[in-house]
């Protein structure tokens, strides 16, 4: 019953915001938040599972309650944890107080809707992460889409309905494509699944449960499958060709959106993929490990170096997010344990980090009311604990050791370098690694030329350090950042014994 | 009895509170947090002092303290590893740092500089980095250090970050030596792939598997079938990608120049002891798998030796004190390269050793030239000095005589011992004898600009006004450059290689003793069994091991002096010109050293270009592709709705034609008509 009064409770507290007054809607939110923090933290403190959820394992906090009868399949409300699925949790409900703390600044209309959506979008979000039907799964999957859409189309920048109809319709189209593709597969399983749950999924493809359907053979069908949910996931990511909605919607968006959309939502994606793609369908996902590995790879390379042209800081997070995504998809193809977990632990640390810099760079943007490069130089001068802030950030999204971006990076690679399942997987991960060097590029050379040298902005009005309420969760996410760097356990521990079923899954020949 | 390896962890830590207590508490504290760093950084050099009698008094240390991540694939560790090498290191990095620290409360308290509690954490950070790098018992605790330095680098060569230079540099820094590690990264991820492990010392250690993988008695993972040789060969060069960076050797040196933009007391401590140093330590460190490679040890030995002749003649243009400093650092690493690569271990740390204390007193001297100058560093609004300020004169006159090589002063010896070392091994192998002829040509080079600087700096007449009536220095300042002239004499004698092999005095190599373990040490960590691994065989000239290190030294001793002797004759005198001019198109090749920092920024602006194009190539196909999809079901939407023509019949028709052709779809799918 805990999940379900963790989600319900998430829901309720929307519902309650959204009927607050704007006065001290923010407050309230912020508030409101703390309760599904506190609450993830307790399950923390009680996780017991074992394994992975759907391979078989013990899954924590589960909880089952059928539902509907569809053509002999039963659709249930099934949520649980594993090791894989509770640090997303946790990150979530860790990053929504923050980022509604960051709203207090920028968000200055129709507050209560505001904070409503945001929560609305957390007990989404924390149903994503937490069911284990594919039905309620997909419910929960889509409904996160729609107050993002509003989010950014009611309070993004000038061209917000472009980046939300975008952003909506690109990713719509996307999970449409999953959702017949993993539908066509669920239908071919035939009499071997009397429900939508995934484990159960999962295991009667292990057991070879897929029968011709429709003149198409079993083979061809998981490969078809594999191909569909792999596109549409692989909008959400995004990776490389199909990141285009990703700049447009984060330089329209709000500091605080920008935060849960880089933070969480891309999450879901790499999630996704790793649930559907490499846990149940993991045949598929070795025969194609060598093109999934170079788009990886270009995703990593291709994405910095997108970020290394741009002028804008936003965009300059915003294209280092595909980047970053580029090390997870290598992870995940790997199938070791390091790669494998190194990827679910670096879905963590990018939603930390990245959610850091897109704070940090709100933050200045609050007074600068700029966030072109060009426009703005000595920042640190005048908000420099703002600014220091910011430098750590950088450098944790740069693969600082002893910050949690280079444990994530590090897991992956020290997995991916030998790995017996990706052909060439030296080169790719050498390859990859090269990513190191141009973020360092990027980053560094747009704090020289905004926060370092002789201050210069021309205002009518004075820019003083930023108010307590903007730093606060900047210093809360570089000291998780920073824990996590120094004890990568804390998260890692429970994410291997999760990611190892899935490295188990996999045939290949050594 | 309490042990003094118990306390290592403290040794790292305590430097780290002090930037701790610098960054939160530094604004209310006195001077700014100077006292916590000084207190700290003692505390960290006397329990080194400590550690090393326990080395000497016949123990060693090899333990691991933390894990980091405990997978089954491979497990991540942090530990701790004291042999005679890493207790030596150890005390010479706190013997710098808490000088540095002292010194600072002169050159940054004394003259007015704000941010104070931001470079004593700096400083803080820096030390515990270097230290905690110093201790690493594997390659990725190092590696992770090693980065934490490079930070420290950033932050304080940017420290006056108000100003325009000294950002752009610290980001030179930091990117170069990125450059660097990022084959270090890939060469210990490679390490991992291979060995399961990258742990120094014991039997599980990297280096012991591939001396056994080598010996064909184990077995290691290749990628590719790959022959075992061939690919410790590669791992070896990747590693050392972040060895070039570090230590900056061609064709990674240019970020050093610039960093000098930091504060002077941050160039002596990177220089000396910290960030230059790791490198060089990092081969040593892990020298039982260099030795195992030849080739690797080849490229070694010939980067060392160009590096040093390279940087030492573009150190004889330069005009301000801090840059001819810069290039000799660069120099002096080629020299410990040239010896590692040429198999000479002892001799690599033996000047690693003498060049830590004679160049933190050379930068330390500089600083307080700078100070007594009003913070110009122009050699050419100097003259005179000598006079005016004589602990600084004589202090780093010592430091120059040391750099430059006169005998008996520490750098004599030590670069004597890595040329010998060169030569003896050199004269079987043509790659190495190449690097010997450079380090040698390397010497009256050196001789020269150190001196030139000596004499524009303290000799002849004021040549400005400040330098008529100089800022006078306090203790804070003497003090530290006292101890570093009385070591820069001294340091040499603590191993005599040549007098004791000339007249036949055993045991006053005490380095060597100490190096092999002869007090205490742990197995597979000795210079003897690295000179067994190693590939060399040792050639002599004039018959024999004694005329070969007689007509070694008298050869190197007397191109320093010529050296010194054409720097006397041009510039001991009352007004020096700018005799460097008639070099003509060659002064300007090397004052801009080379032209290779304009080649960088050419890379680094077409790598700008190419981004640039893949912007407009993703805004323009990508992006365009997918609005074009966008735009075309926009239409399509449109003629759609020209068909709801409110007609039943039409309506009708068209249900009738998608039955059908629905039915064929799935008919042929279905294999209904075969």
């Amino acid at each position: 019953m805990i999940l379900e009064a963790l989600i319900g409770f998430t829901f309720l507290a929307a519902l309650v915001v959204m009927l607050a007054p704007n006065a001290w809607a923010g407050r309230l939110a912020f508030a409101l938040s703390a309760v599904p923090f506190v609450g993830s933290l307790y399950l923390w403190s009680r996780f017991d599972a074992v394994g992975n959820a759907l391979t078989g394992g013990t899954i924590a906090f589960e909880s089952r309650y059928e539902w509907v009868e569809v053509g002999g399949r039963t659709v249930s409300w099934f949520v649980g944890l594993d090791g894989i699925s509770l640090p997303l949790v946790v990150l979530t409900t860790f990053l929504v107080p923050l980022a509604i703390l960051s709203a207090w600044t920028p968000v200055d209309s129709r507050q209560s809707q505001f904070y409503g959506l945001m929560l609305f979008m957390e007990a989404n979000l924390l149903g994503v992460f937490t069911a284990l039907d594919f039905f309620l799964w997909f419910v929960f999957w889509e409904a996160v889409l729609v107050p993002m859409y509003f989010l950014i189309g009611i309070w993004g920048g000038p061209r917000r309905k472009y980046a939300a109809i975008k952003f909506f319709v690109y990713t719509n189209a996307a999970s449409l494509l999953m959702f017949i593709g993993f539908m066509s597969l669920t239908f071919a399983l035939g009499d071997s699944i009397g429900s939508l749950a995934l484990p159960e999924i999962t295991q009667a493809l292990a057991d070879g449960g897929l029968e011709t359907w429709f003149g198409i053979s079993p083979g061809r069908m998981a490969m078809v499958a594999f191909l569909a949910t792999f596109a549409g996931f692989a909008v959400k990511v995004p990776i490389v060709p199909f990141h285009t909605w990703l700049p447009d919607a984060h330089v329209e968006a709000p500091t605080p959106v920008s935060v849960l959309l880089a933070g969480v939502l891309l999450k879901m994606g790499t999630y996704a993929l790793l649930r559907f793609n490499f846990t149940m369908l993991p045949d598929q996902a070795s025969a194609l490990a060598i093109p999934i590995a170079a788009i990886a790879v270009i995703s990593v390379v291709y994405g910095a170096m997108l970020a290394l042209a741009q002028k804008d800081l936003k965009r300059i997070v915003a294209y280092s997010s595909v980047s970053s995504m580029g090390y997870v998809i290598l992870g995940l193809v790997v199938f070791t344990e390091y790669g494998v977990g190194g990827a679910t632990f670096q879905m963590v640390a990018h939603g930390l980090i990245s959610g850091l810099m897109f704070m940090a760079v709100g933050v200045v943007y609050n007074a600068t009311h700029t966030r072109m490069v060009g426009d703005m130089a000595g920042m640190a001068d005048r908000m420099p604990v703002t600014v220091g802030i910011l430098v750590a950030g950088a450098f944790g999204y740069m693969g600082l050791p002893l910050m949690a971006g280079f444990a994530g990076e590090f897991f992956i690679f020290v997995g991916a370098f030998g790995a017996p399942a990706l052909p060439y997987a030296p080169v790719f991960t050498a390859l990859a690694m090269f990513g190191i060097v141009i973020v360092a590029g990027y980053l560094l050379s747009a704090m020289q030329k905004t926060l370092f040298g002789p201050f210069r902005l021309e205002t009518d009005y004075e820019i003083g350090p930023a108010p307590f309420h903007d730093v606060a969760p900047l210093a809360v996410l570089l000291a998780a950042i920073i824990v996590l760097g120094v004890a990568p356990d804390i998260f890692f521990e429970m994410i291997r014994d999760a990611a190892m079923p899935v490295v188990e899954g996999v045939s290949v020949d050594v | 009895m309490v042990d003094a390896f118990a306390y290592v962890p403290a040794v790292v830590l305590l430097p780290f509170f002090s930037f701790l207590v610098a960054l939160g508490a530094g604004k209310y504290l006195p001077k700014g947090g100077a006292f916590g760093g000084v207190a700290a950084t003692a505390g960290s050099f006397l329990l080194s002092l400590w550690v090393a009698a326990t080395v000497a008094g016949g123990r060693a240390y090899n333990e691991t303290l933390y894990t980091w991540a405990a997978g089954d694939q491979f497990e991540l560790t942090f530990g701790a590893l004291i042999d005679p090498l890493s207790a030596l290191m150890l005390v010479i990095v706190t013997l710098v740092a808490l000088l540095v620290h002292v010194f600072s409360l002169g050159y940054m308290n004394d003259e007015g500089e704000t941010g104070l509690p931001r470079y004593y954490a700096g400083l803080g950070l820096f030390t515990a980095s270097m230290l905690g790098f110093v201790v690493a018992d594997n390659l990725l605790m190092a590696f992770m250090f090693f980065e934490l330095v490079g930070l420290c680098s950033y932050l304080l060569i940017g420290f006056h970050f108000r100003e325009p230079g000294p950002p752009s540099a610290a980001k030179k820094a930091f990117l170069v030596t990125r450059f660097g590690d990022y084959f270090f990264l890939v060469g210990v991820v490679a390490v991992f792939a291979t060995f399961g492990t990258a742990a120094f010392a014991g039997e599980g250690s990297f280096p012991a598997l591939a001396e056994a993988a080598l010996a064909g008695s184990g077995d290691v993972w290749t990628p590719g079938g790959l022959g075992v040789e061939t690919w410790f060969t590669v791992v070896g060069l990747l590693v050392l990608g972040g060895v070039v960076g570090k230590s900056a050797q061609f064709p990674l040196h240019t970020w050093l120049p610039d960093a000098m933009e930091g504060p002077t007391p941050v160039s002596a401590l990177i220089h000396a002891a910290t960030m230059v140093a790791a490198g060089v330590y990092l081969v040593a460190r892990m020298y039982g798998f260099y030795a195992l490679t030849p080739t690797t040890l080849a490229v070694i030995a010939f980067i060392g030796g160009f590096t040093a002749l390279f940087a030492a003649t573009m150190g004889v243009v330069k005009d301000e004190l801090k840059q001819v400093l810069a290039y000799s650092t660069i120099s002096q690493y080629g020299y410990m390269m040239l010896a590692l690569g040429a198999g000479g271990y002892v001799a690599a740390v033996f000047h690693l050793t003498t060049h830590a204390f004679f160049k933190a007193l050379l930068f330390l001297g500089a600083g307080s030239v700078i100070i007594a100058m009003h913070h110009n560093e122009d050699m050419w609004d100097m003259g005179g000095l000598k006079a005016k300020m004589p602990v600084t004169y004589y202090t780093f006159l010592a430091g120059s005589l040391a750099l430059a090589g006169i005998f008996p002063f520490a750098g004599f010896w030590s670069k004597d011992e890595v040329l010998y070392e060169a030569l003896v091994h050199g004269l079987n192998e043509p790659l190495l004898l190449g690097g010997y002829v450079m380090g040698l040509l390397a010497v009256p080079v050196t001789a020269f600009y150190t001196f030139r600087m000596v004499f524009l700096t303290f000799h002849g007449e004021p040549r400005s006004a400040t330098a008529r009536d100089p800022e006078p220095v306090r203790w804070n300042v003497k003090g530290p450059l006292t101890v570093l002239g009385s070591l820069a004499v001294v340091t040499g004698f603590i191993n005599m290689v040549p007098v004791q092999k000339v007249l036949g005095l055993e045991g006053i190599d005490y380095l060597h003793r100490w190096l092999d373990n002869e007090w205490g040490g742990i197995d597979g960590l000795s210079s003897h069994h690295y000179a067994d691994l190693g590939p060399y065989s040792s050639g002599y000239i004039g018959g024999g091991e004694v005329p070969t290190v007689l007509v070694g030294a008298a050869v190197s001793l007397g191109l320093a002096l010529a050296g010194l002797g054409l720097a006397w004759r041009l510039y001991n005198v009352a007004s020096p010109t700018e005799h460097t001019a008639k070099l003509g198109g060659i002064k300007d090749v090397l004052y801009n050293n080379y032209y290779l920092d304009e080649l960088q920024v050419w890379i680094a602006y077409r790598t700008e270009d190419v981004a640039g194009g893949a912007d407009t190539f993703d805004q323009g196909i990508i992006d365009g592709v997918v609005n074009g999809v966008s735009s075309v079901s926009l239409l399509g939407g449109n003629r759609v709705r020209r068909i709801q023509t409110g007609l039943v019949t039409q309506y009708a028709t068209m249900l009738t034609l998608g039955l059908i052709a629905l039915l064929v779809v799935l008919g042929v799918n279905g294999g209904w008509f075969l």
